[in-house]
């Protein structure tokens, strides 16, 4: 058999060792054209903080050592085409022939142009590059100002970073709070009370319209027209899935559409990853989910089944957690549903903070703040529940989450509100 | 040769008397005048369900789940499964503390030490390696606590399996 693996991130890596597991002699040939082991984006600025060296952005190690202990034929070439029906790949040095082959382009970061913004001074956060790039800006220790553009788990990393570096930091976002596709409104509000004591200037409803020079300083004219100091502008609008090589080719809408098997609309053609439209559980409709679990899984799935097997993976749920200037915060699920209140905690920072709304007997969103203990049993069981699992709460569960600080009463009133 | 191994606890037979968490404590070296914890936790629980009372006597740590999905979810890499024995271990020199194991795992197991970074029970896999029971296992005086060979027959009762019990509700963590 002849696999080709598109892209070569940790979607492709978990497909790649699928592949292998059940697959000694099959030649996997995987295209590539960073020239880079496959790396984390998460990790980007915490490499620029100080908390990782550089080669602990590459979880699987170099890709040499990768490509030897999986036995995978690695071209540093940019894939120009896959026809899904022919199953061959196109590149400038030729077209190759394959029995399977898995898309695995990951996203790219997304940003409209600023008039008057240098490219010098523009910054995205994905890639090992962007990062580099600003660590090496920062290091030489001339920006005393910057606009963040973006209120999302990224855009609040670079602030973290900025600060650090003593850089005076404005973050902007045109929607109303901070972390809007997550956070309920009372929660952003406590983020944003919390973030702004440590001097960072927070603006909602605007963002950057474009720079001008004034008296020999960059200054980024916001939409509401205000000015803002700005030697730098780190832009965190969002990412697109990279669908490129297969327009066309398979079904597409926000990313590639694949089924439970990660099998796109052409058979024998995969996705996996950030580029891959798989379930979303909650609402039951196709949603990319880009989280580096969800890529992990789905590359597993698609290259399980890539090598003959029957593998599944059913889907996920919105999830975040950004650990952040000293808090956590945790967000699950759909905070646009609106529902039964269940609350436990104070928003001021001292310990545990949760707020969950039940719709339908359904968990449909919780926010924790504050408390890593609870999440993955209250993520595990909003999961169940929407898998049409009951069961409650079990003993060994409620155990732990009592012991994290969990009151009794939240629990009871969570399992007799969802009681089917 | 390697072996598939996990830890399991016979429900029917513990009595929360602690020997576990001490005897973690004590191979691990904890320091819990420090603020450090055991990685295994005891619980006496009573609760009232419809007309009568249910007890609860457990000892609860890292079920070295099969497919882990903490290992899936550590955007470091740093937890993984030991290929001798299978049991879920880390090396947590990349851990950011970003606590997504935590989020990923379904019994809350995962803490965080002082310095930020991961910390739970790791099997006492080197203790495996050199023919020895985890010190948990060794110390429970009533057999609860059990260190399991997956690919050999059940030695605890389904009913009485936390691992087995609690199979179904792992399949939905992701």
């Amino acid at each position: 058999m002849r696999y080709a693996i598109i892209g070569f991130g940790t979607a492709g890596y978990h497909a790649a060792q699928a592949i292998r597991e059940r697959d000694k002699a099959g030649e996997i040939v995987v295209y590539g054209d960073t020239g880079l082991a496959p790396y984390n984006p998460m990790l980007t600025t915490y490499y620029i903080f100080g908390k990782l060296p550089r080669s602990g952005l590459f979880p699987f190690g170099p890709l040499e050592a990768i490509a030897d202990r999986l036995g995978l034929a690695f071209r540093h070439e940019r894939v120009v085409k896959v026809r899904a029906r022919d199953l061959t790949v196109e590149t400038e040095g030729g077209v190759e022939r394959f029995d399977k082959i898995l898309i695995a382009t990951g996203a790219t970061a997304f940003a409209p142009p600023v008039k008057g913004l240098a490219e010098e001074d523009s910054f995205l956060m994905r890639t090992v590059d962007d990062a580099q790039r600003l660590k090496d800006r920062l290091d030489r220790g001339d920006v005393k100002s910057a606009v963040v553009v973006g209120a999302s788990m990224a855009g609040i990393k670079v602030v973290e970073v900025l600060e650090k570096y003593g850089v005076q930091v404005c973050l902007a976002d045109l929607a109303p709070h901070i972390f809007p596709l997550a956070a309920y409104p009372e929660v952003s509000a406590a983020i944003e009370r919390r973030v702004a004591k440590r001097g960072i200037d927070l603006r909602f409803g605007a963002t950057i319209d474009h720079m001008e020079v004034r008296e020999g300083k960059n200054m980024a004219v916001m939409t509401d027209g205000a000015q803002v100091p700005a030697d730098l502008v780190s832009l965190c609008i969002g990412t697109r899935a990279a669908t490129q090589v297969v327009q066309g080719e398979v079904e597409i809408d926000r990313g590639i559409l694949i089924d439970e098997s990660m099998e796109t609309s052409a058979p024998g053609v995969y996705a996996a990853g950030d580029c891959a439209q798989g379930a979303n559980l909650e609402s039951g409709e196709r949603q990319i989910i880009g989280l580096w679990a969800n890529a992990n899984r789905q590359g597993a799935a698609a290259g399980a089944n890539m090598a003959g097997g029957a593998a599944r993976f059913e889907g996920n749920i919105l999830h975040n957690i950004t650990h952040f200037m000293d808090m956590d915060f945790i967000g699950f699920g759909d905070n646009r549903i609106q529902g039964e209140l269940l609350e436990q905690g104070s928003l001021d920072g001292d310990g545990l903070y949760v707020r969950a709304v039940v719709a339908g007997g359904k968990v449909a969103g919780a926010n924790i703040l504050d408390s890593y203990r609870i999440s993955g049993i209250l993520k595990n069981y909003m999961l169940r529940l929407f898998t049409g699992e009951g069961g409650g709460v079990p003993d060994y569960q409620r155990a732990m989450l009592l012991q994290a600080g969990l009151r009794p009463e939240f629990i009871d009133r969570m399992e007799a509100m969802t009681r089917g | 040769m390697s072996r598939r191994y996990a830890i399991d606890l016979d429900v029917s037979k513990c009595v929360s008397c602690g020997a576990c968490a001490v005897a973690c404590m004590d191979q691990n070296d904890l320091k819990v005048k420090e603020g450090a914890r055991p990685f295994r936790s005891v619980f006496d629980m009573e609760r009232q369900e419809g007309e009568g009372t249910v007890y609860s006597h457990l000892s609860l740590a890292c079920m070295h789940c099969a497919d882990a999905p903490c290992i899936v979810g550590c955007p470091s890499a740093c937890i993984k499964k030991d290929p001798d024995t299978n049991l879920t271990v880390f090396d947590t020199t990349n851990c950011i503390g970003c606590h997504s194991c935590a989020m990923a795992c379904p019994y809350g197991v995962p803490g965080f030490g002082e310095d930020g970074k991961m910390v739970k029970c790791d099997g006492c896999y080197v203790r495996l390696h050199h023919g020895l029971k985890p010190a948990c296992v060794k110390a429970c005086p009533t057999g609860a606590l059990k260190l399991i060979d997956l690919d050999g027959p059940e030695e605890i009762a389904p009913e009485r399996s936390l691992r087995q019990k609690s199979m179904g509700l792992l399949e939905r963590q992701v």
